[in-house]
């Protein structure tokens, strides 16, 4: 980026293009998954398809494979993140008032 | 010789020759942050007259000069100015802007000309919101004073639903968002990337430590409170139900959304104040700090802890029981590594040569008042103690106790620390050690009798009160009454100290860590005449007495 | 400012050097901001999902079935055009470090193209939105009147708009910010030996569509398959 080593340029360019392929494929899995595997499991299988997606992004379009300082920030933002899902789902997986509220219960 | 920084500076455009423009281009941190200052502390006093006209309506129960609609656009504009214009951009503006590169031995911040992209987005961000104030009446040519009426925590869906002026005042507080988060960056960089050599982690001073523990939560929290502040605005004009019990939206929902960030905001506040409190304490106990290592970690634990505890503001808007629990077990933890804090600078100061000069007296102050508002924290952090004492001036005493008696106190010890590296000069001692004590008397006075009141039941944000009430808020005048004046004392004596104040040299203080080693008071332009290499640790001292020594050339002759 | 920089050098006790890292010319900061600013997107996209998730807890059928109603089709297809656009980005930056500048713009354009065709997709499918008369401040995303959706589809709309408009934003900063680029590399400022700009920006795009990457599945997916005895739609 600055002070440049050589690039290889034969190696780099086919690997963008076999990271291609990888999504292109999980892309194709994503579309098929209602319909044909884990159906019951939808929600869940999609996530999981799209954070692999996510991490191959990440690590080789992003170039963030050989990071090591912008890895652990990654790390702490996911985390962070992940937390705020985790607090929130406990509160709104635990609504006390389904019955009562007109949010869940509206009367008719 | 070096001119200083008053004398020329670099700029984000150009090499403009008149005074006035080299200020308002300016991309020099030292600069900058003297301009923040400038313009915080004007909005501040705006703040605090507000806060005491509120205190002149409540000496008695009744309407005495507002009504109840004013009153409650008083005590949101006390909260907006307070919490967004001043406090938030607080110490990491003004202090983190001016003394942190030169802690590091830094020329200034990694992205300075981001920094001055940063402060006037600050300016616009303050401008919205003075827009905010008046609606423009174009037929009649009168102004009318529509500012919002919600409180600073914009609760939907009354927020959504009132006819003031919101809507503009979130555009303001998006604005200064924006800015906040921008100096977070900056400075996570600065630190990261321009650390004098030889200088890792665990040499930096503990005010590095405490602004780079703030600067993450600037970056990470306040974008969630950005995106709220969106979401509302989308629901207010496009209807997309979110905050919405009607639609089968959940207003519970902007009350966790707006917490998430407001509540790890309030360690953003305090952490550079306690940055602050580890650079007076060993100054002016002549010895080396005591447990370095504990306090760096404590910050970074603050931090982190701060992010995962929000629920507690949650405890009576009909949060889950489960999620009450856990997040009042988990708000106690916060105690723990502020505790270890205490205790270091307390141990400190044991067999240490005390100096009780001003910064010393606000830090020593601080420590009483700090404590008191810490540990009313903990006895709200009891959700059973919470139901009886939320939305009552016992929370209102807590939170006040914890940012004045903390945070501005702290950020008024930094004033009177780093005086003389800014100015070059001295105030006038006796007069500084005078205001303090009205402030110290005046804020025990103002906000120890509404803890009581509170907890008898006295609710908060009220306009009227019963008469069983009157006597707390008698005495709470008369607080603050002592408080504003001590705060004009302070103020005119430090502007009277920069205009006609005593000249002294670039350490008074003899202090240790690398921004008393500049060769003039106030620093010049390119701040140290050469970068040392730092193998030393920030408070070596031997017998009272600074270990390390440079002569002007910053070459060690110790 | 046209001097040149020269870095600083400290000299220790024993009388080595050490190079002062200062805020110009540092390659490595410049990445290191970018990626900082990047996390406050995650955080900002997070929290929206986060809205989206609360809401697909209190209002789990009305999800689906709304998640049933969108084109998969056209968000399939709009998937793919963000895939290659990433590609193309990748590749141009990949061309400006081997030094070959006319291919690196090149693929810029290329990416520019596919952004559009992106956003052109997404205007096919908000515009059949609004001819079912689903889009905000219609009747059927308010309450209490006879078109009204239920609680959990009022919402779901709502957020829909509100994620796919705001991620087509960025998109739109995105094509701004490339034809920027251009305009710095035919200026001589981007160059194969300092390209910091390029890179950063590649990663900007990167990031737009790891974005999509979570809001396609979440709001066309979940809706796919056997939910429950509701009529799919295209």
């Amino acid at each position: 980026m600055g002070t440049n080593t050589t690039v290889d340029y034969k190696k780099e360019y086919a690997g963008y293009w076999k990271v291609l392929i990888g999504l292109l494929i999980l892309t194709a899995i994503t579309l098929v998954q209602p319909g044909m595997f884990l159906t019951d499991y939808t929600f869940a299988t999609q996530m999981l398809i799209g954070t692999i997606k996510a991490w191959m992004i990440l690590m080789y379009y992003m170039h963030l494979k050989g990071e090591k300082l912008i890895i652990w920030f990654t790390w702490f933002s996911i985390f962070l993140v992940a937390y705020f899902f985790l607090l929130v789902g406990i509160d709104v997986a635990n609504f006390q008032f389904g019955d009562v509220s007109h949010i869940t219960s509206p009367a008719q | 010789m070096s001119k200083t920084y008053f004398d020329e500076t670099h700029c984000a455009i150009g090499h403009p020759k008149s005074t006035f423009w080299q200020w308002m281009l300016t991309i020099d941190h030292k600069r900058i942050g003297i301009m923040y200052a400038a313009v915080m502390f004007t909005f501040f006093f705006v703040a605090v007259l507000t806060a005491l006209a509120m205190r002149f309506e409540l000496y008695a129960p009744g309407a005495q000069y507002m009504d109840g609609d004013t009153f409650n656009q008083a005590f949101t504009l006390h909260g907006v100015i307070m919490v967004f214009l001043f406090i938030i951009p607080g110490i990491p503006a003004v202090f983190g802007n001016i003394v942190m590169p030169l802690m590091i031995g830094a020329k200034d911040v990694s992205f300075p000309r981001l920094n001055w992209f940063t402060f006037w987005l600050y300016i616009v961000g303050c401008l919205v919101a003075l827009a905010s104030l008046f609606n423009f009446n174009i037929q009649e040519g009168e102004l009318l004073f529509n500012f919002a009426d919600t409180g600073w925590t914009f609760y939907a869906p009354y927020s959504l639903n009132t006819g003031t002026n919101v809507i503009t005042t979130l555009v303001a507080a998006f604005i200064l968002g924006m800015a906040s988060i921008l100096t977070g960056l900056n400075f996570l960089v600065t630190i990261h990337r321009l650390r004098a050599p030889g200088m890792d982690f665990f040499k930096m001073p503990l005010f590095v430590w405490g602004i780079y523990a703030t600067a993450w939560i600037q970056l990470l929290a306040t974008p969630v409170v950005g995106i709220t502040l969106i979401l509302a605005m989308m629901e207010k004009f496009f209807g997309i139900g979110i905050f919405d019990p009607s639609k089968g939206g959940d207003p519970v929902l902007f009350q966790h959304l707006f917490w998430i960030y407001s509540h790890p905001a309030v360690y953003l506040m305090i952490l550079p104040a306690f940055g602050i409190m580890s650079e007076i304490i060993p100054t002016f106990s002549r010895r080396e700090v005591f447990g370095y290592r504990t306090i760096a970690l404590s910050s970074a634990s603050i931090a982190g802890i701060g992010y995962i505890v929000w629920g507690h503001h949650l405890f009576t808007s009909g949060m889950s029981d489960i999620a009450k629990t856990i997040f009042s077990f988990l708000t106690f933890f916060v105690a723990i590594p502020t505790g270890v804090k205490f205790y270091d600078w307390v141990a400190t100061m044991y067999k240490g040569k005390i100096v009780l000069a001003t910064p010393m007296l606000w830090a020593l102050g601080t420590i009483v008042t700090f404590a008191i508002g810490g540990l009313t924290g903990v006895t709200i952090a009891m959700v059973g103690g919470d139901i009886h004492l939320q939305d009552t001036y016992y929370s209102v005493a807590h939170f006040h106790y914890a940012i004045l008696g903390g945070v501005v106190f702290l950020l008024f010890a930094g004033l009177h620390y780093w005086f003389p590296l800014v100015t070059g000069k001295m105030y006038n001692e006796t007069v500084a050690k005078l205001a303090f004590w009205m402030n110290f008397v005046g804020i025990n006075l103002l906000w120890f009798p509404m803890f009581i009141a509170g907890y008898l039941g006295m609710p908060r944000r009220y306009f009227d009160y019963l008469p069983e009430f009157e006597i707390y808020h008698e005495v709470s005048f008369w607080g603050a009454i002592m408080l504003v004046s001590g705060l004009f004392i302070m103020f005119y004596n430090l502007i009277q100290g920069w205009r006609k104040g005593e000249a002294v040299g670039v350490n008074p203080w003899h202090a240790t860590t690398l921004e008393w080693h500049m060769p003039t008071s106030p620093p010049p332009l390119e701040n140290h005449t050469k970068v040392p290499y730092v193998d030393f640790n920030p408070y070596e001292y031997h017998h009272g007495e600074p270990v390390v020594k440079f002569d002007e050339n910053m070459k060690r002759i110790d | 400012m046209s001097h040149e920089y020269v870095p600083e050098i400290a000299v220790d006790r024993e009388g080595k050097e050490h190079e002062v890292q200062g805020w110009q010319d540092d390659i490595y900061g410049g990445k290191l901001g970018f990626w900082l600013f990047m996390f406050t997107e995650v955080m900002m996209f997070g929290s929206m999902f986060l809205v989206l998730t609360y809401y697909f807890t209190l209002h789990h059928q009305d999800f689906l079935n709304a998640s049933a109603g969108l084109n998969r089709t056209l968000g399939g297809t709009n998937t793919v055009v963000l895939l290659f656009s990433a590609l193309t980005m990748g590749l141009g930056l990949l061309k400006m470090r081997a030094g070959d500048v006319k291919g690196a713009k090149l693929m810029i354009w290329a990416t520019i193209f596919l952004a559009l065709v992106f956003l052109g997709i997404k205007a096919v499918e908000w515009n059949a939105e609004i001819h079912h008369g689903i889009f905000l401040t219609l009747p059927a995303l308010q309450a209490g009147n006879p078109d009204s959706l239920p609680f959990g589809q009022i919402l779901f709309f709502g957020m829909y708009f509100t994620m796919t408009g705001l991620h087509g934003f960025h998109i739109i900063i995105g094509i701004g910010i490339m034809i920027w680029l251009l305009k710095r590399i035919n200026a001589g400022k981007v160059r194969p030996d300092h390209h910091i700009l390029h890179f950063n920006i590649a990663l900007y795009w990167d990031l737009v569509h790891l974005i999509w990457v979570f809001v396609f599945p979440y709001f066309y997916m979940i809706g796919a398959g056997d939910i429950g005895g509701v009529a799919h739609g295209h």
